[in-house]
């Protein structure tokens, strides 16, 4: 049985909780395979703010998901961000895979956290205590992202 | 009927407003050259212009240059940087 959960919401992320719902849930899955992003501890960073384009954020996730299951064949695949405002240390995304074998679940977790990235329209806003600034993206973002697809180009060729 | 258009975070910032409003002008039939158009009415509009810019095209990611009409919205996006 496979399924695709997407969720982007204001409220706070309980990773330990998704992923308990997935572990032991599925007896033909050996892997289960996540990633939790927080907030970082930087110098001068009060919060952190994410915006994202409403509707077409969901829909550009749950695209990044059914991508991801097709590749690996997962039984699982889930995606929880938060938009708003964030404290230091608080989870601004979760993403898991459930499959058969270890290497496609954690494959899959790589590809759906750095597709995300540079894919799905959400804006992080940095705020100080001297002002806030928009974050920009990072060539070593897109690297990661076009490493996957590189990868599945090659596959199929 | 008009076109909405809408510029989203950084470029908010840079536009100093959320969105223009106004009615296609005739002989504009696709982005790029809606682009060029908003840069006549206002130079803040050349960061729109920059290769990174992403389009919302009607609530779905679209290719530089896009075909427009009267009644669509179209959104200006910075690079997204989630995650």
């Amino acid at each position: 049985m496979t399924g695709i959960s997407i969720t982007v919401s204001h409220e706070k992320i309980r990773a330990g909780a998704l992923l308990d719902q997935l572990t032991g849930a599925d007896p033909e899955c050996g892997g289960v395979a996540s990633f939790t992003g927080q907030v970082r501890l930087e110098p001068g960073l009060v919060a952190l703010e994410l915006e994202h384009y409403p509707a077409v954020t969901e829909n550009a996730l749950q695209a990044i998901a059914e991508t991801a299951t097709r590749q690996w064949s997962l039984h699982q695949a889930v995606i929880h961000h938060r938009v708003g405002r964030m404290e230091i240390g608080e989870t601004l995304v979760f993403v898991a895979a459930t499959a058969p074998h270890r290497r496609e679940a954690l494959d899959a977790v790589g590809y759906m956290i750095d597709l995300l990235k540079t894919e799905a329209p959400f804006w992080k806003q940095v705020h100080t205590k001297d002002g806030s600034h928009w974050v920009e993206a990072r060539d070593t973002d897109r690297e990661a992202a076009n490493y996957w697809t590189d990868q599945m180009t090659s596959e199929d060729a | 009927m008009p076109i909405t258009i809408r510029y989203m975070a950084a470029l908010r910032d840079r536009m100093g407003k959320s969105e223009d409003v106004m009615e296609l002008p005739s002989g504009i039939t696709d982005s790029d050259a809606l682009t060029a158009h908003l840069q006549d009415l206002d130079p803040a509009a050349h960061a729109l212009a920059h290769p990174s810019i992403r389009l919302i095209l009607n609530d779905a990611i679209a290719p530089r240059p896009s075909p427009i009409r009267s009644g669509d919205t179209l959104a200006f996006c910075p690079p997204f940087t989630g995650g």
